[in-house]
């Protein structure tokens, strides 16, 4: 869409908490994991919830646009739960 | 029938109409003002021209003949005698005027940038997706910069953009007019590769075609005449704009021929521009309205877009329907409750189409006799040839009725037993329509049973309610397996019941059920046969002096299934002090306790209703339902139970005790002042003194309160009604009696006490400043005894505020509901478990992280394994099984549960004593369940989130103020909290902070202090007792040692943090900074240096405002008022891992995406049990998960998801109307129609829910 521009925090701080209560725990996926995951949901990365590449809680990852996070969180329904999020530039 | 060709719409491409094609799909060239000649004929060539199509139903079209029915009117078109500009892309011909050179018309970027960009766009890498977006705003940044062109090198002159249409360059010669035509020659100059970098596509919106030479004339049937009854013809809105700009253009063209002065005819040409700007939009800001004669302003094309009323909300998203009633309606306990009584007018009105067949066409037939006039009776007769055959002016109806042949189509009278959907607005959930069964009655009201009324949020004081009938026999269908009143009674919102006993039927079953509670065998029966018992009678339980008699227990027994086992708590029981767990429930029998809202109630989960319905199916739970509230209606009736004035009175001792408490009261209030005045009150935290003294007078007189009704509650036996009604739950509180019989205690406006309207009074018949709690809106009387005239006004004065909130907050989050809908309306459950929008992007894995439908759910959980075990060890004979056993079972029926759930499994059946087989029947119910409880592929889930956000959000308004105790934060609370979390606002009103400690500092208050005190800002203002300047060159500043010792700075610290600044030097001489100006100044400079110095921060966190330390659970926590993550995170002594904040856009920005998500979810869900609302976990993961599934916090609103969804129509039907379209077109956009309100927008079936399903049919290759 025209003149809609995309607004992003660009504040980003340069104290990292990785371990942070409210910070599920981040890992990096590899690529065949990734295609597993695109192939189990049968979309397109784009389809996926997006993370930035500059996003604090993977930063030091070692993550490029383009890479699959996956996320796991604590969930008050199923204990513990999965998400996947697809990384793209800022 | 003829066989019809069935067209659906595949997609709308928007475009940008060039000149051609306007030419093109005219019919008529218009240049006649004049709409209709004397004889009222329509001028050839004028606005009204027959070729445009007709209105009139007798006249054929001249363009394509057909009749007004099926003409669909053509364009015409007039020809402008100069060009002028489109006003709806008028920011667009700003921005490229802007971006490209005023010779070349090239982007002003070089060569190379470009081809970058090109690059980029071209790039098809996923992960660019956001990025590319940003490409034209970025090009046209860097673009309209440019001194120089980069290309043809020739200089570039500012712009000047006087809105709405005037555009003028500032040259070296002076400034100068861009006429149209020149922007025109300009932007046809402009390349086809430049325009797609700044995402135009050339090939449906040339920038050219903004500046319009030709003005397509819409057709006739979009701007139909009228003819009053007076004989005039008047004209559509349109018409008549459309008139002026052919006026216009004519005087303009003949000013032109004749060669009249430039001057003139510039003013012709910008006339010509207001009328064509009027005629697209009369809202424009900067040129006047465009009126009618009336003085109305006119209605023209943006305004009949736009807005509630407009074409797409008023016209296209909501549309009106045939086959519907509205009335008033009555409450009538006799009904059932899944039934609607129907006037019999109403009755005869609406119809239901029947089919005759062989099996039918008897009784058809003796409805064809009865006729349209008596019910029950038929309206219509349609013949399998089409013809309808009205029967109003059918002359002998029997001759008709034996004519009725199989295969004809009957409307006949909608009656009783047929199935209708039932509405009341505002519909706000999906329980506020369901489907009824009919029952006519006679009378002109809807009547519907009182107990369905909470999940309509109705009541009798004269609403209206709306009756749709369906008319197909899937429609029936649909409405009877998942509308029914019966399907709605457990509320998706959390998953318990919404529809139970109420009022008088709670005191009823009260009544009923308490112990001392004999029925003789006949009025037994007699309830047992109304409440639809068929079973044989129970032996009688209680020996009266006249025989036998049955309890009012066992009555209540009838109704329990057989194997009923249960315990709970009493309302009856809570409120009395006593027994607990005294309703006790088994094999269907009730041995002891009573029945009252606790076991019945409407929004009571965990109640034995709740149980029946969920142990035993919807059907059953509502017979159960009906049948108990049937009994306990007809036993209050004949048991009588009245509430009168008598019923409150109190003896003349306790009234005086009363008073004497108020009195005593009275008197620490003045001790308390006294007190605050000799400056011995004790101060409270974060409260300066004179808010400590009211919040402390505050207090006591709530306790002052509270004593005066609870004396006066005290006072009331058990019978008393009053006492039956608050303490059964079935209407009131003893609040609500200690305020009639008692006092009515402190009236007030926002929290406070009544102080303002007069001079340091509330009102002229007080002194000034009066410490006396009646002058501040303290209520000693109660409702029973009348108030004073003083008390009555305070009174309405708090009333007022009760009716303005309402009326406010009503507002406010009907909107909230609105943008809810909006943001989540397109949101569905998939076939692999995944929540997506229609256009693939997952929202969520798997839904609610566990899969399970909340309003199948047992209150949340997929199922209660405590009761299934705890029902099976009732039955259960066998040995204790050992653990392997248990541990095998597990293991056999909990692989497909989740980790939560096996735990809870696990945890249960280990401790549980059921023997091998008991235990392998709990778990294969459980997976059956588990299974059961599933939600189902298409569920709107979206739709269900949105309303079970939404609609707490309408009950918060009348739940907003409760303070109790002195609050030491103030922070922001109820509805604006929850709009400010879903509008993801960069700061919320009240930020706060709640700072957790590192081991060494946390068990001590010495410890967190002095990090309290590094993290509170300080500024140099803070640390003076005095500041004088001579206003030339020379600030002195007096340190305060008491401040500096409470802050914790020194005078060094001072220094240093004014050292930066170069423009004074320091001279220090103990607590006293001399500050010698670099260079003499005036006074304003050295005013401005002053506050320059004050407000230097000399240490702690710029934001935090305020810091309290405050013992949570012994260990020591800073909450601050005022929030800033990322350098609070900086200070030595805090726990980085528990650092908390209110601020999710903050924590979106330091912690993460993923952070923020657990945020919001933390603060939607506290904001929401705060205000004592029950809404499901999985619905605010679901909204939070949406607003963070981009990678940032998107907003529920225009500027975030609705914002950004993919359809045209649905963008364009939430808000910015007109702008959305004229981008769509270009970008040259497709609607896809994938989504909802697309789909309502061009009528066709919408695919969630039932409308997911679909038949497909393979066609083979040959």
């Amino acid at each position: 869409m025209l003149s809609k521009v995309v607004k992003v925090a660009t504040k980003k701080s340069h104290i990292l908490v990785p371990d942070h209560v409210y910070v599920p725990k981040h890992e990096i996926m590899t690529k065949k994991e990734a295609e597993e995951i695109l192939k189990k949901f049968n979309c397109k990365p784009t389809e996926m919830p997006f993370i930035f590449a500059n996003d604090p809680a993977i930063i030091g990852l070692g993550v490029k646009p383009g890479d699959m996070i996956k996320i796991t969180r604590k969930s008050p329904t199923a204990g513990e739960s999965i998400y996947y999020r697809y990384v793209v530039e800022v | 029938m003829s066989v019809q060709t069935v067209k659906a719409i595949d997609g709308i491409r928007f475009s940008v109409w060039s000149p051609t094609e306007i030419r093109k799909y005219s019919v008529a060239e218009i240049t006649a003002p004049e709409t209709y000649d004397e004889d009222g004929m329509a001028v050839q060539g004028g606005l009204m021209d027959g070729r445009l199509g007709t209105l009139e139903p007798g006249q054929k079209c001249l363009t394509c003949g057909n009749t007004a029915a099926r003409c669909p009117g053509h364009f015409g078109h007039i020809e402008l005698a100069e060009p002028v500009l489109h006003i709806a892309f008028i920011d667009n011909i700003h921005k490229l005027l802007l971006a490209t050179c005023r010779s070349c018309s090239r982007l002003k970027l070089p060569q190379e940038d470009l081809d970058n960009y090109t690059q980029v766009q071209k790039q098809k890498a996923a992960y660019t997706i956001l990025s590319q977006k940003r490409i034209p705003d970025e090009i046209l940044d860097k673009a309209k910069k440019a001194k120089e062109c980069p290309h043809c090198g020739k200089p570039q002159y500012d712009m000047i953009f006087t809105k709405p249409t005037i555009f003028i360059e500032k040259t070296e010669i002076g400034e100068h007019r861009l006429l149209p035509i020149t922007i025109r020659e300009r932007f046809t100059q402009i390349r086809d590769e430049d325009l797609r970098l700044l995402g135009y596509d050339p090939n449906t919106a040339r920038p050219e075609w903004f500046i319009l030479q030709v003005l397509p004339v819409p057709p006739v049937t979009v701007r139909p005449s009228i003819i009053l009854e007076t004989g005039i013809r008047s004209e559509d809105d349109l018409t008549h704009k459309m008139v002026d700009i052919i006026r216009v253009n004519q005087r303009l063209k003949e000013s032109k021929d004749a060669g009249t002065p430039p001057l003139i005819v510039q003013d012709l040409v910008d006339l010509l521009q207001y009328h064509t700007t009027t005629y697209f939009d009369n809202e424009v800001s900067g040129i006047p309205q465009a009126h009618h004669r009336s003085g109305r302003p006119l209605k023209t094309l943006t305004q009949r877009l736009k807005g509630k009323e407009g074409r797409f909300r008023g016209s296209l998203s909501g549309k009106r329907v045939d086959f519907s009633s509205r009335t008033v309606i009555s409450p009538d306990p006799s009904l059932d409750l899944s039934e609607v009584g129907v006037p019999e007018a109403v009755a005869k009105k609406l119809t239901i189409p029947e089919i005759i067949t062989e099996w039918n066409i008897e009784r058809m037939r003796e409805l064809v006799i009865n006729g349209p006039d008596i019910f029950p009776g038929v309206n219509y007769i349609v013949r399998p040839d089409g013809v309808k055959i009205r029967l109003d002016f059918v002359e002998d109806r029997s001759v008709i009725a034996q004519n009725l042949e199989v295969g004809y189509l009957v409307e006949r009278h909608l009656s009783n037993g047929d199935i209708v959907m039932f509405n009341r607005q505002p519909s706000l959930h999906q329980m506020s329509i369901m489907a009824h069964y009919v029952r006519v009655l006679p009378g002109k009201t809807f009547r519907l049973h009182p107990s369905v009324c909470p999940p309509y949020n109705a009541d009798f004081d004269g609403d209206e309610m709306n009756l749709h009938v369906p008319q197909s026999e899937e429609a029936r269908a649909e409405a009877i397996l998942l509308m029914r009143v019966q399907d709605q009674i457990i509320s998706p919102r959390y998953g318990g019941p919404i529809i139970g006993a109420l009022r008088d039927f709670i005191t009823g079953s009260y009544l009923m059920t308490k112990d001392d509670t004999v029925i003789a065998p006949q009025e037994f029966a007699n309830y047992a046969m109304l409440g639809g018992y068929e079973g044989a009678l129970p032996e009688p339980a209680v020996k009266g002096k006249d025989g036998p008699m049955y309890s009012g227990k066992q009555l209540f027994s009838l109704f329990l299934p057989k194997d009923f086992n249960y315990i709970l708590t009493s309302k009856w029981s809570k409120g009395t002090k006593g027994q607990a767990k005294d309703v006790v429930i088994k094999n269907g029998e009730l041995i002891s306790g009573v029945i009252d809202k606790a076991s019945i109630g409407a929004e009571e989960p965990e109640s034995v209703l709740h149980r029946i319905v969920k142990d035993y199916g919807n059907a059953i739970g509502k017979q159960f339902l009906n049948s108990v509230l049937i009994i306990a209606k007809q036993f209050i009736t004949h048991y009588g139970f009245s509430y009168g004035y008598a019923d409150l009175e109190l003896s003349d001792k306790v009234k005086n005790d009363i008073h004497t408490g108020i009195q005593e009261t009275y008197d620490t209030v003045y001790d308390l002042i006294s007190q605050a005045k000799k400056g011995t009150l004790k101060l409270t935290r974060g409260l300066s003194a004179d808010e400590a003294l009211e919040a402390y007078i505050v207090n006591e007189l709530s306790k002052a309160r509270d004593k005066a009704g609870n004396t006066a509650d005290q006072q009331l036996d058990q019978k008393n009604a009053a006492r039956i009604m608050a303490t059964t739950g079935a209407r009131g509180s003893s609040l609500n009696i200690g305020q009639m019989a008692g006092a009515l205690g402190q009236q007030s406006i926002r929290g406070n006490r009544l102080n303002k309207g007069y001079s340091n009074r509330a009102l002229p018949h007080f002194k000034e400043n009066e410490d006396n709690p009646d002058a501040h809106g303290f209520v000693k009387s109660n409702y029973r005894d009348g108030l004073s005239t003083i008390e009555f006004f305070f009174h309405a004065m708090g009333g007022r505020e009760g009716l303005v909130d309402t009326a406010v907050r009503t507002q406010q989050s009907g909107y909230m509901q609105r943008r809810l809908i909006n943001a989540l309306e397109h949101i569905k459950l998939e076939y692999d478990g995944t929540v997506r929008d229609p256009h693939g992007h997952i929202i969520q894995f798997l839904y609610g992280e566990d899969g399970v439908d909340v309003q199948k759910s047992d209150h949340g959980e997929a199922f209660n394994i405590a009761r299934l075990i705890e029902s099976e060890t009732i039955v259960d004979t066998g040995k204790k099984a050992v653990k392997d056993e248990q541990e095998e079972l597990l293991k056999k029926y909990t692989k497909t549960f989740n980790p939560r759930l096996t735990r809870l499994v696990e945890e249960g059946i280990t401790q549980s004593k059921l023997s091998r087989d008991g235990i392998e029947k709990v778990l294969k119910k459980s997976l059956d369940l588990y299974n059961k409880a599933k939600a189902e592929p298409g569920q709107a889930v979206g739709i269900v989130t949105a309303q079970s956000i939404g609609e707490p959000g309408t009950q918060m308004t009348l739940r907003t103020f409760h303070f109790a105790g002195i609050r030491e934060r103030n922070v922001t609370l109820g509805l604006p909290r929850l709009i400010e979390l879903v509008d993801a606002r960069k700061k919320p009103v009240t930020p706060t902070m709640d700072i957790y400690l590192e081991e060494k500092y946390k068990k001590s208050r010495e410890k967190a202090i002095e990090v309290a005190r590094n993290t509170l800002q300080t500024k140099v203002s803070a640390l003076l007792s005095t500041a004088d300047t001579n206003y030339t060159n020379e600030i002195t500043l007096e340190l305060s040692p008491g401040a500096l010792n409470q802050r914790g700075c020194t005078v060094e610290e001072v220094e240093t943090a004014l050292a930066s600044n170069k423009k004074f030097k320091i001279e220090t001489s103990g607590n006293t900074l001399t500050l010698n100006l670099a260079e003499e100044g005036d006074a304003p400079t050295v005013i401005a240096i002053r506050n320059k110095v004050l407000n230097t921060i000399v240490k702690g966190v710029p934001d935090i405002t305020r810091v309290t330390v405050a013992q949570k659970d012994d260990e020591w926590v800073i909450q601050t008022t005022g929030s800033n993550l990322p350098k609070v995170l900086e200070i030595d002594g805090i726990d980085k891992r528990n650092v908390r904040t209110n601020n999710v856009f903050e924590i979106a920005a330091t912690l993460g995406i993923e952070a923020a998500r657990n945020a919001m979810i933390n603060e939607l869900s506290s904001t929401l049990e705060d205000q004592g609302l029950e809404v499901d976990a999985r619905y605010i993961m679901l909204v939070s998960d949406m607003m963070c599934s981009r990678g940032y916090l998107q907003q529920i609103g225009r500027h975030g998801i609705a914002g950004t969804k993919d359809s045209v129509l649905a963008r364009a039907a939430f808000e910015i109307t007109v702008p959305t379209i004229a981008d769509a077109a270009l970008t040259g956009e497709v609607e896809n129609l994938k989504g909802v309100t697309e789909n309502v927008i061009v009528g066709s079936n919408i695919p969630v829910g039932s409308g997911t399903v679909d038949l497909f049919m393979q066609v083979s290759k040959s």
